[in-house]
Order: C-alpha cells, then sequence, then structure tokens
C-alpha cells in the first residue's frame, strides 16, 4: 500500500537482524533463527520450563541520509507485540550515527505472549522542529514463535492422525465411518484423518505404482477441497465488523481470505471483495449464489483440476497396457 | 657488502668475456701463467699496485677491481638468440605446456601468485607480490621496443604469424593492434621475500626449471601448490607475442652475484627467416663465452640503465622475481581496457589468495598482493592493495577465528565461527603394508554476509598454502537453511606440522588434476596408493558434507506431520503464491504510485497514477482517502476537490476510467473540515473501491 507522509522521510532501507538469544540466559542455537524467513522459533529449546528470552538486536540505517537529511534526534526503537495477548514491549536501540549500526536487546516475557509474537522497528525522529516522528521502519517483521520447533515463516494445518472407533476425543467417535473430518474452530484448522477407515492410511502414504500415486493425488485433493472451502466458510462466519465495515481477521483466517477472493471475485479489490463477501453474508438469498464460486476457489487451491488431468491420463495409459 | 664476488672467480669471467688466455693476460701483466692461475683458483690474490694494473688492462676504474660488483664491458653483445631447428626436422607450432591454459588474467594471478607462494624465503614474514599493468604509447613504446631489440625480432614474429596454426594466429592479432594502435600493455609480476630465479644457466635449478624447460617443477618443498611445472607457462600464455622478460634478485649468490640477472624468453613457434630453420624458443640475452655454448644467449647481470629501459626495475633489493609480460592480453575477452584488467587481477587475487592473505592475531599472512595501472609512467590507478577481509568477509571471518583461536562448537550468534574436524584415512604407499593413517581436516562455517561475492551454502577446500582448491555447493541441504559459508583446511593448511598432516598433503596433491582445482579420483592415486585410495577421497567428501549439515544445524522437517502429499495442498502462505495456483495479475485498477503533500490551507494534495487491468468496458471506481492508523478501522476522509487527469472522466466524486486504457492518472485535494485529526500529523492513503457500495 502506498502511504504518502506530511514530512519527509529517507528513502533508504532499514533492517533488523536477530544476531542471538537467550533463553534465562543460555544461549539458542543459531540454526533456530532463520534470517530468510526472519523468525525465531522457541519451542522444546532444550528445556520445557523458561520464563524469559532475550534477543540480541542489531539494525542498519541509511547512514549518508541520515547524516545529511532534516532529521534530528534520531532514535530506533525495537517493538515486540502480540495480537492474542495486546503484549506490547519496547527497548531502545543504541550506538553511534556514524555507522548507522544501532545495536541492543529485547525481553520476551513468556507470561505475556501466547503462540507467535512480532518484532518490528521503527526509526523516530524530530522533523521539522516536532518530536518524537516515525521517518522509517522494518518492511517485514520477525517472528517469534513460541510454539515452532524450526524457524519458518509458513504455518500448516494440523493434520491429525486417529482413530475414531477408539480415541479419547469422545466426539469424533460417532463419525467412525468417516474417512476424514475437517475442524475449524481451534487455533488451527485441523484434519482428522481416520485411521480406523481401512486402507486409507496406505493409500495416502504408500508409494505404489502409478495408478495409486494418481489415486493418492486425487484423493489428497479432494480432502484439501474440502479443508479450503470449509476454511473460508469459517473466517467468512467470524468477520469482525466495526461501524458497518467488516474488518480483515488475524491468524490462518486473514491467510485463507486473501489466498481465495481473488478467485472468488476477480475483479474486485481484496478491501472491496472483503465488503462484497460481508453483504452477501447479511442477505442470505445471494450467500447460496457464491458457493460456486467459493467451492471453485477451493478446488483451484486444492488443485484438483490437475490431480483428476493425472489421473484420467494415467488410467487411460493403463488401460493401454492391459489391452496389449 | 654482499655483492662482492671472490676475487678469483670475477677475474676468470672476465678474461673469458673478453676472450684473452690466461698466459696473454700474464705477458701483458708481466707475470707468469702459473701465478694467473692462482689467482684465478683462489690460492692468491695480486696485490694493490697489481690490481690497478689489471684494472688498466681491462679497461675499468679502479672501484670495479676492488668491488666487483659489474663486469668489464665485454664487447659481448647483448642480443637475441633462436634455437636451430631440430636436426632431424621436426616442427613444433607452439609450446604445449602454454596450451593448456587459456590466457585469463584471473588464471595468471592464480598460477604466477602460487609460484610465489611456494618461493616465500623468510617464514616469518609474507611474500610480496606486486602486479603492475603499464600500457605504452608513442615516446615512451618506441624506447621499449628499441630496447628489446624489436627491428632484429620484427622478421620471426612476421614468419610467426603468416603461419595458420592457432599460435600465429594469435600473433598475427598481437602484431595488427601493435601496429594500428602504437599501443602495447607490459604486466609486470614481482615478488619480494622470495627464492629468485637461482642456479646455473643450464645445470638443475630453479633459474634453468623456469627460463630453459618446459613442464619442470623445480619447487623448494615437496608440498608446493603446483606440482605439474605447468603454472610458469601461464606467464607465455598471457603475452599477445609470446614474450617475457626476466629480471630476478637472487636469494643465494650465484657468480658471486645477486642482483639484475637479467634474461628475456620468446615462445614462437617453428619458423624460416633468412634461409634457416629456427625450432621455437629465443632468448635475450649476452652471448656465451663458454666454448660448450658458444653463441647461446645467457642471463646477464644488466646494469641499472638497461634494466630501466626494458622496465624492470625493482623496487628494492629483496630477493624475487619480476617476470614482464610483454602484450599482454586477456583472452577471455571480459576485461578490455587496462582499467577492466587491473579489477579483474584484483578479483581473481582475492578469490584464490584471501585465505593466504588472511592473517591471525600472532600469524602473519603468508602473501600480500596488490595491483597499480600505469600508462607512460603516470598512474592511472594507484597501488591496490587486495584486502580479503572486504573482499570475502565472511570466510575470512572463519579462517581468523581459526588462527587466533575464537572458535566455537555450535553456533549461537551471527558472526560466530564454529569449527569441527573431518577425518580422512590415508592408505599406505602401493607395495607396502599398514594400516591407514588418519588425519583430522578442520572444518569452519560462519553465517553469510550480505555483501560478500562468495556463493552462500558453498564448501572451499584447501591444503598447502592455503590456496582454494574447489568450491562446491554443500548438497542436501534442508530447506529454508540460513545462508552461510564453509571453509576446509586439510594438511598443512591447518597450520600444523604433524605427520598426518605431511601424508595428507602428499595424498590430497595425488588426487588433484592438472588444474589443482578438486580432491577427485585420478590415476596417480591409483598408481602411487594401496587399494581403496579412490574410495578414501569419496568418503572424505561425504564427511565433509555430513560435517556441514550438522554444524549448520537445521534438522529435516519432522514427517510425522500427516502425509506430504496433503500437506503440500494445504500450505497457508498468503496470497496464493505462483506455486500453488499460477497467480494472475490483480483482476482489479490498483493504486501504481502517489505522490503527497500537504498545501498551506493544512489538506492533503495527491496525484495518483492507476494501473487498469485489460478489460473492454469501462472501470467506474470510488477514490476513497483514509488516515492511516496502526491499528483498527483506518478514518475516511472526504474529498473538496478532484481533478481527472490521463485517461479519466470525474463523475459525481466517482472516476470513470477510459475502456481499453491501461494507465490513468487523477490529482484530489481532501476536505479539511472532514479531517479527524490535523493532517500534520497524519499519513495517508488513498483506496479504489468499487463504485455504489457492495452492489453489482
Amino acid at each position: 500500500m502506498k502511504t504518502a507522509m506530511p514530512y519527509p522521510t529517507p528513502a533508504g532501507e532499514v533492517t533488523l537482524q536477530v544476531v542471538g538469544a537467550k533463553v534465562d540466559g543460555r544461549a539458542l542455537p543459531l540454526h533456530m533463527i532463520s534470517r530468510t524467513h526472519q523468525v525465531v522459533a522457541l519451542h522444546e529449546v532444550e528445556r520445557r520450563e523458561w520464563d524469559e528470552v532475550r534477543l540480541e538486536l542489531r539494525a542498519e540505517l541509511p547512514r549518508g541520509e541520515l547524516s545529511a537529511g532534516a532529521w534530528r534526534d534520531v532514535v530506533c526503537v525495537a517493538v515486540l507485540t502480540e495480537g492474542a495477548t495486546n503484549a506490547r514491549t519496547t527497548a531502545r536501540l543504541s550506538g553511534t550515527a556514524e555507522d548507522g549500526v544501532r545495536t541492543g536487546s529485547i525481553t520476551l516475557t513468556r507470561g505475556s505472549h501466547r503462540s507467535r509474537a512480532e518484532l518490528s522497528l521503527y526509526v523516530v525522529a524530530t522533523v521539522e522542529g516536532v518530536p518524537g516522528r516515525i521517518i522509517g521502519g522494518t518492511e517485514e517483521s520477525w517472528i517469534v514463535d513460541l510454539q515452532a520447533r524450526e524457524p519458518v515463516r509458513e504455518r500448516e494445518l494440523v493434520i491429525h492422525k486417529v482413530d475414531f472407533r477408539n480415541t479419547d476425543e469422545e466426539w469424533l467417535r460417532p463419525y467412525r465411518d468417516a474417512p476424514w473430518l475437517i475442524e475449524t474452530t481451534g487455533e488451527m484448522p485441523t484434519v482428522h484423518l481416520n485411521t480406523g477407515f481401512e486402507g486409507i492410511e496406505d493409500l495416502l502414504e504408500g508409494s505404489g505404482n502409478p495408478v495409486e500415486k494418481a489415486v493418492r493425488g486425487m484423493l489428497a485433493a479432494q480432502i484439501a477441497t474440502e479443508a479450503w472451502t470449509a476454511m473460508f466458510q469459517a473466517a467468512v462466519d467470524g468477520l469482525d465488523v466495526e461501524d458497518g465495515v467488516p474488518q480483515w481477521p488475524t491468524g490462518w483466517r486473514d491467510r485463507v481470505l486473501r489466498g481465495l477472493v481473488g478467485d472468488v471475485f476477480p475483479d474486485l479489490s481484496p478491501a472491496d471483495a472483503l465488503r462484497e463477501l460481508h453483504a452477501r453474508r447479511s442477505e442470505g438469498g445471494r450467500w447460496a449464489e457464491l458457493q460456486p464460486r467459493i467451492h471453485y476457489a477451493a478446488a483451484r487451491r486444492a488443485r484438483l483440476a490437475r490431480n483428476l488431468g493425472t489421473t484420467v491420463r494415467t488410467l487411460e495409459r493403463s488401460g493401454e497396457d492391459n489391452r496389449r | 657488502m654482499s655483492d662482492e664476488e671472490a676475487f678469483g672467480l670475477w677475474l676468470g669471467r672476465q678474461l673469458r668475456r673478453i676472450e684473452m688466455s690466461q698466459s696473454a693476460f700474464g705477458a701483458e701483466l708481466g707475470v707468469t701463467r702459473a701465478a694467473v692461475s692462482a689467482w684465478i683458483t683462489g690460492r692468491a690474490e695480486p696485490r694493490d699496485e697489481t690490481k690497478r694494473e689489471i684494472a688498466r688492462i681491462l679497461g675499468v676504474d679502479q672501484a670495479t677491481v676492488y668491488l666487483r660488483t659489474e663486469d668489464v664491458p665485454s664487447g659481448r653483445p647483448v642480443g637475441w638468440y633462436h634455437r636451430p631447428a631440430h636436426a632431424d626436422g621436426g616442427r613444433e607450432f607452439g609450446n604445449a605446456a602454454a596450451f593448456a591454459f587459456d590466457a585469463d588474467v584471473a588464471v595468471l594471478a592464480r598460477e604466477a601468485t602460487q609460484n610465489s607462494l611456494d618461493e616465500r624465503l623468510d617464514e616469518s614474514r609474507p611474500v610480496r607480490v606486486r602486479y603492475v599493468l603499464h600500457e605504452l604509447t608513442g615516446e615512451p613504446l618506441h624506447n621499449f621496443l628499441g630496447a628489446l631489440r624489436w627491428d632484429d625480432l620484427l622478421p620471426h614474429y612476421e614468419a610467426a604469424a603468416a603461419q595458420p596454426q592457432k599460435v600465429g594466429r594469435v600473433i598475427a592479432e598481437g602484431l595488427r593492434e601493435l601496429r594500428e594502435t602504437d599501443r602495447l600493455v607490459l604486466l609486470r609480476v614481482d615478488d619480494y621475500n622470495a627464492s629468485g630465479l637461482t642456479g646455473p644457466d643450464y645445470g638443475d635449478g630453479r633459474f634453468a626449471a623456469v627460463v630453459r624447460r618446459q613442464l619442470d617443477s623445480h619447487k623448494s618443498s615437496g608440498f608446493a601448490g603446483g606440482s605439474y611445472g605447468l603454472g610458469k607457462a601461464t606467464l607465455w600464455a598471457t603475452s599477445r607475442l609470446g614474450l617475457v622478460l626476466i629480471n630476478s634478485t637472487l636469494s643465494a649468490p650465484h657468480e658471486g652475484r645477486t642482483e639484475r640477472r637479467l634474461i628475456g624468453r620468446l615462445d614462437l613457434p617453428w619458423r624460416e627467416v633468412g634461409g634457416h630453420h629456427f625450432a621455437g624458443p629465443a632468448w635475450l640475452g649476452e652471448e656465451d663465452s663458454e666454448p660448450e655454448y658458444k653463441g647461446v644467449s645467457r642471463s646477464w647481470w644488466a646494469d641499472t640503465a638497461t634494466t630501466d629501459q626494458l622496465h624492470l626495475t625493482r623496487a628494492n633489493s629483496e630477493p624475487g622475481t619480476s617476470f614482464l609480460i610483454v602484450g599482454a592480453h586477456d583472452a577471455a575477452g571480459d576485461a578490455e581496457s587496462v582499467q577492466d584488467m587491473h579489477d579483474k587481477l584484483v578479483e581473481s587475487l582475492a578469490e584464490s589468495f584471501w585465505a593466504a592473505m588472511t592473517r591471525g592475531r600472532d600469524r602473519t599472512a603468508l602473501l600480500e598482493a596488490s595491483v597499480t595501472t600505469l600508462r607512460n609512467g603516470q598512474i592511472v590507478k594507484p597501488e591496490e592493495p587486495v584486502d580479503p577481509h572486504t573482499r570475502r568477509p565472511a570466510r575470512t571471518r572463519a579462517l581468523r577465528a581459526y588462527l587466533n583461536g575464537e572458535t566455537v562448537a555450535s553456533l549461537n550468534e551471527l558472526g560466530q565461527v564454529a569449527m569441527t574436524r573431518v577425518p580422512l584415512r590415508i592408505p599406505v604407499l602401493r607395495g607396502r603394508k599398514g594400516p591407514d593413517v588418519e588425519h583430522r581436516a578442520v572444518l569452519l562455517i560462519t553465517s553469510a554476509e550480505d555483501n560478500d561475492p562468495s556463493r552462500p551454502n558453498h564448501l572451499v577446500c584447501m591444503r598447502g598454502n592455503r590456496m582454494s582448491v574447489s568450491e562446491r555447493r554443500v548438497p542436501d541441504l534442508p530447506l529454508g537453511t540460513d545462508p552461510f559459508q564453509a571453509v576446509l583446511l586439510a594438511g598443512h593448511a591447518t597450520g600444523e606440522d604433524s605427520e598426518d598432516a605431511r601424508l595428507a598433503e602428499l595424498f590430497l596433491r595425488a588426487s588433484e588434476p592438472p588444474e589443482h582445482d578438486d580432491w577427485t579420483r585420478t590415476d596417480e592415486l591409483t598408481s602411487r596408493y594401496a587399494r581403496g585410495a579412490r574410495q578414501r577421497i569419496l568418503d572424505f567428501r561425504r564427511d565433509m558434507y555430513a560435517a556441514v549439515r550438522d554444524l549448520v544445524g537445521r534438522r529435516e522437517q519432522r514427517t510425522d506431520g500427516g502425509p506430504g502429499v496433503l500437506r503440500e495442498l494445504l500450505r497457508l502462505d498468503a496470497g496464493g503464491g505462483p506455486a500453488t495456483t499460477g497467480r494472475r495479475a490483480a483482476g482489479h485498477p490498483t493504486v501504481h504510485h502517489m505522490d503527497g503533500k500537504l498545501d498551506d490551507g493544512g489538506a492533503w494534495r495527491v496525484r495518483v497514477e492507476v494501473k487498469l487491468p485489460r478489460r473492454e468496458d469501462a472501470w467506474l471506481m470510488t477514490p476513497v482517502a483514509k488516515f492511516d492508523v496502526r491499528s483498527g478501522k483506518r478514518p475516511t476522509v472526504g474529498w473538496a476537490e478532484l481533478i481527472a487527469g490521463e485517461n479519466c472522466r470525474v463523475e459525481q466524486g466517482m472516476l470513470r476510467f477510459e475502456p481499453g486504457a491501461r494507465t490513468a492518472s487523477f490529482s484530489g485535494t481532501t476536505d479539511v473540515a472532514s479531517h479527524p485529526v490535523p493532517a500534520a500529523v497524519s499519513r495517508l492513503v488513498v483506496e479504489l473501491q468499487k463504485a455504489g457500495g457492495a452492489g453489482r
């Protein structure tokens, strides 16, 4: 999004690196910090009980531009936030203006966070006599993930393999004859695969001949289509509305909506599409008209057509082989 | 004075030079032949008044006789000697050794510098290597060619250029360019604190190995980087004219002298000039007075004026050698001008020798290198020292941490260097019996740097004098591994002087092909070592990669997260991405660019450029201005004025973009009365909404 600022801001890039982390004073292995993905993974850091993580930070500012420009008292502030807990921690980085490098640390207290904290950097300065103006920051923030085992940005749905017939989760038992079930109420959506449904595990995980592979692709596409459809419905269901205007959700719901609306409403901007979704949902009848489009978007996302095409070609070929 | 030569040796040479017999000299001096012989063999030395008389007969001043740092003018001309054709009529149309290399200044820098490193004299100091590019035109060029006796060479060059073979074509091109552009590039490669070309002119020694012989690798230690004697051929290969002049300051005196031992060598193909047939090589030097080599040009101890005219003057009297490549060119073709060649030299020196140039806190570097560019004696690019820390920051940091003993066992912080050992099992030599010897090579890992030209996630292997032997991408890294640099030090490169390091050095050298750019299964490995040698090299490589993966530390993705085929289809990356759906271009008008500033009345004035998707129908959109906030709903502000720009009309507060247009623009001023806060403390965004609200 293009934003106009009422005062001059530097054009140069501002970067933030997490150069190290200490969990209760003990250093976290560097491979738990990904510079590529800008993620720090904290789950199972050698011990289950820990209280705080101290992140060592290093920021680089456009040195030449800042020293030549109209900005005074340039200050660099790191901000750690998490929407789910409304936690907000700040830390000022120190350093001389000459080399454009600022360093410092920020502490994440476990009690204030739940799953994923965002770490961003703001550059604040006095501009034209007005103090405290934001003149820059990181384009993309770092993520400090309290649950991830490896530092990757992308989160995956939970795929839960369980025998529906005898499980402690009693609510699954009535569905013993269903091969799978999609649940969208938790922290992350979950696909429950019923291992009690004979053959489904082998079909999805084995290697097998080309025909079996093709069928596996079809089955996966089928499950994925259902999952995307269910997630989309759940995300629209949970939209927050402020003054009649729907707001973008957070977490996986945001990803699902943004990922699919382009196919549901190809000629609307995401913001218009969100309003349109909300309007139709509120009006009932026109919501039903939208179902084919949602199904189309989910199937496209699940690569249903491609997988079906592969299956058809494979079957043709094996049919020819059999006739020989 | 170190230069001083024993009187007898000196006098004997002077008599040979002027071709005067001992008896004739004695008669002239009024002494017996036996007395002269006694002086020459060192059994006696003449009295001072006799020495004065000797000076008179030889036609030199008395100082020359006392200091003996110069030879008497012999009247023996310095000139070109061309080797006669083989008696069997065989003809060679080029120097095979020179063909093993392309004329590429990067290759030259690598090979020539490697030779200098191998000849390092004082092990407590680095060997210093200077590359000087010197472009000559006009008067300076003609003076140089005169000193070179160009007119004597020209008939040979023209005969060689007339031949259709590759060398002939290269020389023809060199001659044509010299004639047409009146420009010649000299590239001088100097080393200091090196052995220099010691030894006799013809017998075994460094001098003969470089100047007289092909494929003779006379290296001072058995652990030299090169072992094929091919490296020096790159000097001649870099010359378009096949011509290299040499000035060496010797670390051990020859004929009692050390400074300004000069010789030139020309490599031409077989040719016929003036009715005579010539085999190929030619030498610029003094006509030999020894009966055995009568007529051959040998190295001579030049005076300072001649050395200057030939552009061979060295900076000081430190031992080492200067090679002057006449008509230097870069056949790889990417360095046309001397400035380009300068940059390419600096870069290739950094690439091959960053490690040799890295020093520890208490340990000196093995090598210092610089490049300078001149034109007719004027500086074009001043001497540029090659700094490994700025050119290869990550790898240099890794090596320095090792030299300083500052490595860690596992990486916890950016900038740290982790170290581990990788075993190399060295089999016994063929025909012997015994267990393998284990050498533990050093593996270093550190995070890559953004401004580093080194390719990330690569492993550089080195031995001996820390020249990079190979650079390979580490295979099978987990996806999303953060970029790193890895360095493996084997043999003497570890800085250890143990028996296993020595054996590893020999074993790895045997595993290198002539280019010295890999450790692989060579024939030499099979012929010298017991069975299984080739497998040891493969094991070594497998183990070093495994060690890298271990230090990088990222575990493979856990596989119990459900079937891969399903997980793949359920990735939650925002927006779909090209990998999942073949992302299409936006199907709606978007704000492509916006300029905004506050006017005197406190209103925002913006100019907006819009990108439109291809469509037959017109687009009707409402531009909406909002104040940007950190969280929550953005307050909308009204427009005081909307002005259509390119490809659009304003209709009742809406914009109608023309059908078929791909871009459009408009300007607007916000309505101050609708601002929830003063514009001076706001940030403005502009969105394009579908006109008519949510309706279709």
